[in-house]
């Protein structure tokens, strides 16, 4: 074994500047790996050592690992699209043709942001269907379940009110069916069983929570944008924290006992 | 090349080998392509930010005809519209922008004292009588440079059309230029 | 447990008696099947995510997302369907009210997979893929999964055209279509009840039968010889019996709708038409 030289680098590497930067080494020794892992505010979720079939992507799909993935990349991309979407009845259909047509790469961050919402509807139904399969929310992971529950009901509501965001035909139809539905809601839906009990009407009911009045117009556009941008990821984010924090403390990924 | 220790690790083992293998050069495509598409994505987004079509306010105004304006006079008409002052001398028009230099208040024309003079640090730029040339250079307060001018062309209809986005500095001998004035007797 | 040895590709083999330390060798002699999270796991993660981002990056250069006509709120096109993973709700809104199909099943699908963890008390299938052991589970979630929503979805996607009547894929969607049905209450069209409190009232002691009766019948015939349903409980079969009638009893009355025309079980007073 060759005495190693020391190079520029390792002056570099010997530096106060980057000391204080780097914590500790690279070099690929048993502490080095574990202090990867512990010593970084990213990695740190993982515990330093897994069970071999946690590896196996035949057993886990990694389906919640690409559902969050998408969930980045929607943001990073949504953001983009935020410096040129005005969410107003006037110019939300022309910030969409412009996007298209006059922003360089405008098109390509539109695209990646719908198809990344479809993705991860489906990983995030896929990541069920396999937790599911290998029952993974048997004890003691059940209450995991119920918040991963949550997180799929909060997907679909994120996929929900960014539809209505294009403002074109097919979004102001696709909520007038999808909002429709909440008027006949029992009790507070003004069309629904019970309405007059506690004197709901189309100004004030279930639906007119969603749609910021009776019809879906300006306002429900408005509504959605928050509902998309902030409100609901906060409440995803959220989650996820719990989500992936019960993960960890419920013994990482199931395994076979 | 020293093999992997029983615990799986290998700590002499450096991605500078003195001879890397077909894998080590796989790698090295591998990271090469990963940080090359980050790389692309930044610069694509940069690009991004400056979308090809602006829609601004327009910056280009008729201010009808010639001879609407006396010979020799200090025009404030525009003042309040577009900021700027329409001069007529004996051979041509100037417009002398209205935004001081030092730090962008609008100067007022003194007849009397045949000056500009800013309220807000007391800038004061030359007169009608300094002639086309030099009206407007600063020659007292806190102004670094003098007033700007802007475009000034005939329209086909005989108009007089100011283009507020070209300007002409007098600091960097532009007040000769084609546009910077408009020839007429 | 065989699956637990197979080596990854570079994970190191189990370690050797010889470890660094006492600690260490008692503690690889313990937990002998883990491995480092770096760089396992971790380039694992890497490339993985490299490929959703290359193949998502791709699809956007080469498909464009739609775009259609600027928001119109008096012109309604036809077929006017909701997002894609909501027209599982749109296709049973053909065959049960708003209330039911927007509110209460939507509803109940969301609890009923909260609840799962809390009434699957079967110990077995805890972590590994096994269909012999979780029968009853695997099939149900199975059933409610793939034939009611994904399927559902597929033909709200492409079968439901104008009209939303039923066109084959490669059909043409003739936006004229008319199909003339009339359908009857169910006390009507099986038992010739026409008068509306009689009809309500049949159609209530069949729900009654269906959702009360059943479970119950069932309960008392296998509870003696059953140790799952003795472990169940009654609370927890309850909860499992009625999630599960109501996933049937949708199906039931989806058939019955589409082979005898029935229009509701139970019809009373406009609220509540089941």
């Amino acid at each position: 074994m060759a005495e190693a030289k020391k190079g520029w680098f390792d002056i570099v590497k010997s530096s106060y500047v980057w000391k204080s930067i780097f914590r500790h080494e690279y070099q690929d020794t048993y502490r080095n790996r574990v202090l990867q892992v512990s010593s970084n505010v990213f990695l740190h979720l993982h515990p330093t050592k897994i069970r071999r079939h946690a590896l196996r992507l035949r057993f886990t799909w990694c389906m919640g690992g690409i559902t969050f993935l998408l969930f980045l990349i929607l943001t990073v991309t949504g953001v983009i699209l935020m410096f040129y979407y005005r969410p107003t009845g006037e110019y939300a259909y022309h910030d969409m043709k412009y996007l298209q047509f006059d922003v360089p790469f405008g098109m390509i961050m539109r695209n990646m942001h719908r198809w990344g919402a479809h993705a991860m509807v489906i990983a995030v139904w896929l990541h069920m269907f396999r937790v599911f399969m290998t029952g993974s929310y048997k004890p003691p992971r059940e209450f995991n379940w119920v918040i991963g529950v949550n997180l799929l009901v909060m997907t679909l509501m994120l996929s929900f009110t960014g539809y209505l965001l294009p403002w074109d035909q097919l979004s102001i139809w696709a909520v007038t069916v999808g909002t429709n539905m909440g008027r006949a809601t029992p009790l507070v839906g003004h069309e629904g069983p019970f309405a007059d009990f506690l004197g709901v009407n189309a100004r004030y009911d279930a639906r007119a929570l969603l749609t910021a009045g009776r019809l879906v117009g300006a306002a429900t556009l408005l509504r959605f944008y928050v509902l998309h941008c902030i409100f609901i990821p906060i409440i995803a984010a959220v989650l996820m924290i719990i989500h992936f924090w019960r993960v960890r403390k419920d013994g990482g990924i199931s395994g076979p006992l | 090349m020293p093999a992997n220790k029983e615990d799986g690790t290998n700590p002499e083992g450096h991605i500078w080998r003195i001879a890397p293998t077909r894998r080590d050069f796989v790698g090295f495509l591998g990271w090469g392509a990963v940080l090359t598409s980050i790389g692309i994505g930044t610069l694509a987004w940069v690009r991004l930010m400056y979308p090809r079509v602006l829609f601004e306010p327009p910056s280009q105004f008729k201010l009808g005809k010639p001879i609407e304006y006396a010979p020799r006079s200090v025009a404030d008409k525009w003042i309040r519209a577009y900021r700027f002052w329409l001069v007529r001398f004996d051979d041509r028009f100037v417009a002398v922008s209205a935004t001081c230099t030092h730090l962008g208040c609008t100067p007022r024309y003194l007849n009397t004292e045949d000056k500009f003079k800013c309220p807000c640090h007391g800038s004061g730029f030359r007169g009608f009588s300094s002639g086309w040339k030099v009206i407007a250079t600063n020659f007292e307060g806190p102004a670094p440079r003098p007033l700007e001018r802007y475009k000034l062309t005939l329209a086909d209809d005989g108009q007089i059309q100011v283009e507020k986005a070209i300007v002409f500095r007098l600091d960097k001998d532009e007040s000769e230029k084609p546009g910077a004035f408009l020839p007429y007797a | 447990m065989a699956d637990v040895t197979t080596a990854v590709a570079e994970a190191p083999a189990k370690p050797a008696a010889k470890a660094k330390s006492k600690v260490a060798e008692r503690l690889s002699k313990l937990v002998p099947d883990k491995v480092h999270t770096w760089p396992y796991l971790v380039r694992l993660e890497m490339l993985v995510g490299t490929i959703v981002m290359a193949l998502i990056t791709v699809w956007s250069i080469v498909v464009d997302a739609p775009l259609e006509e600027p928001a119109n709120p008096t012109k309604t096109p036809n077929p006017s369907k909701a997002p894609w993973y909501f027209l599982g709700l749109q296709e049973i809104l053909v065959y049960f009210d708003p209330w039911f199909a927007g509110v209460i099943l939507p509803t109940f699908i969301i609890v009923g997979l909260m609840v799962i963890p809390y009434i699957d008390i079967n110990p077995k299938g805890n972590g590994y893929y096994c269909f012999k052991d979780r029968k009853f589970a695997i099939s149900v979630f199975l059933f409610g999964f793939l034939v009611m929503w994904v399927s559902l979805v597929i033909i709200g996607t492409f079968i439901r055209g104008p009209g939303w009547y039923l066109f084959l894929p490669g059909q043409y969607w003739d936006v004229h279509k008319t199909v003339a049905i009339t359908n009857v209450n169910f006390a009507q069209k099986f038992f010739g009840v026409q008068d509306p409190a009689w009809s309500a009232g049949i159609g209530a002691a069949c729900i009654f039968i269906w959702l009360g009766v059943l479970p119950m019948v069932f309960w008392k015939a296998r509870y003696k010889k059953s140790e799952a349903l003795q472990k169940l409980g009654m609370v927890r079969y309850q909860i499992t019996a009625q999630l599960f009638m109501i996933m049937m009893g949708t199906v039931l009355k989806v058939f019955l709708r589409l082979g005898f025309n029935v229009k509701y079980i139970m019809e009373w007073k406009g609220m509540i038409n089941v």
